[in-house]
């Protein structure tokens, strides 16, 4: 059965063409099929930037530092919306793929999966132990820390990408400063370089892209 | 020195985008029929047309499966079909430089 244009399909493609053919359909299956980190980190970097911003902000001009329900209530909508777009963004990207990467994409799910529930019961225990307010808030937030800059580093680590890996380094970080210096400025480090340092590994990831897209594009139609 | 031979199989426009998005996966990976065509924006009837000579040069391997009750076919590309397209990029970038 001949379709309209099935010669033009059948017809070779000149060298340069044939090359912007390549160049072309890589760009497809990178926007159409694997995970765009920028969009990831624009949403968590949003998402800490307002939730712990909002955190730190109720904190101000209290004897006690100690946020109301509604900054905490803020601070979840922004962290359960960063979960669900991720999960939403992956799952519609990874749709109709199966193999190794998807494999390992849905163990690393688990991972974080997992390290989040046994932290929620950890401070569960922290909190039946009697734990004050600051000590919880501080235990809570340098947990989650500990597993995001891990993940990030081990991600980083096995996916060849340093620049993930030392976002992770900088999420550490992040997380023992904002540790030390106490409730309420734990917020505050959290929100401006934790939430300004997923805002930078935007850029990066968008300059990587740029840059590798550009050398696809350079090799497929030179001067 | 431009005496540099294009591989027929691929060296045809519709099969070289097949080859092109199934190498841009990661080794090992396959894709459904279904999104393979939405993402080549090709009919049902001309993707299988050329799959199946993709398929004769071993270059693609076809797993039929079911998810639930309905039947999926999944593509991906072999190792000699990576290796092909390795090949015939080279090929190409050689033609055009004239050197490497």
């Amino acid at each position: 059965m001949q379709h309209p244009g099935h010669d033009l399909d059948d017809a070779p493609p000149e060298p340069a063409a044939g090359l912007a053919i390549i160049a072309s359909q890589q760009e497809r299956v990178r926007t159409g099929a694997t995970v765009d980190g920028r969009l990831l980190f624009l949403a968590w970097g949003a998402a800490w930037l307002i939730g712990y911003g909002g955190l730190w902000l109720a904190t101000q001009g209290l004897d006690v530092y100690r946020p109301p329900i509604g900054a905490f209530v803020l601070f979840g909508v922004c962290i359960s919306g960063a979960v669900v777009f991720t999960i939403v963004h992956a799952l519609r990207r990874s749709a109709g793929v199966r193999g190794p990467s998807t494999t390992a994409g849905a163990m690393s799910g688990w991972a974080w999966c997992l390290g989040f529930v046994v932290q929620a019961a950890v401070i569960g225990g922290l909190v039946k132990a009697g734990a004050s307010h600051e000590v919880v808030g501080i235990a809570a937030n340098g947990m989650a820390c500990l597993i995001v800059g891990l993940m990030y580093m081990a991600a980083g680590a096995f996916d060849h990408q340093p620049w993930l890996f030392w976002l992770g380094v900088w999420v550490l970080v992040v997380a023992g400063a904002a540790s030390t210096v106490g409730i309420p400025l734990t917020y505050l480090v959290m929100a401006v370089a934790g939430g300004g340092g997923f805002l930078v590994g935007a850029g990066i990831e968008h300059l990587r892209l740029r840059a590798s897209k550009a050398q696809v594009g350079g090799t497929a139609v030179p001067a | 020195m431009s005496d540099v031979e294009l591989d027929p199989v691929i060296h045809a426009q519709a099969r070289l985008r097949v080859v092109a998005t199934l190498a841009a996966l990661a080794p090992g990976d396959r894709i459904a029929f279904t999104r393979l065509q939405e993402l080549l924006e090709m009919t049902p009837g001309n993707l299988s047309t050329h799959v199946r000579k993709l398929e004769d040069a071993e270059y693609v391997a076809v797993t039929k499966t079911h998810k639930g009750r309905t039947p999926v076919t999944y593509l991906a590309l072999t190792t000699t079909g990576r290796l092909a397209f390795e090949r015939y990029r080279r090929s190409l970038a050689e033609l055009l430089g004239g050197t490497s």
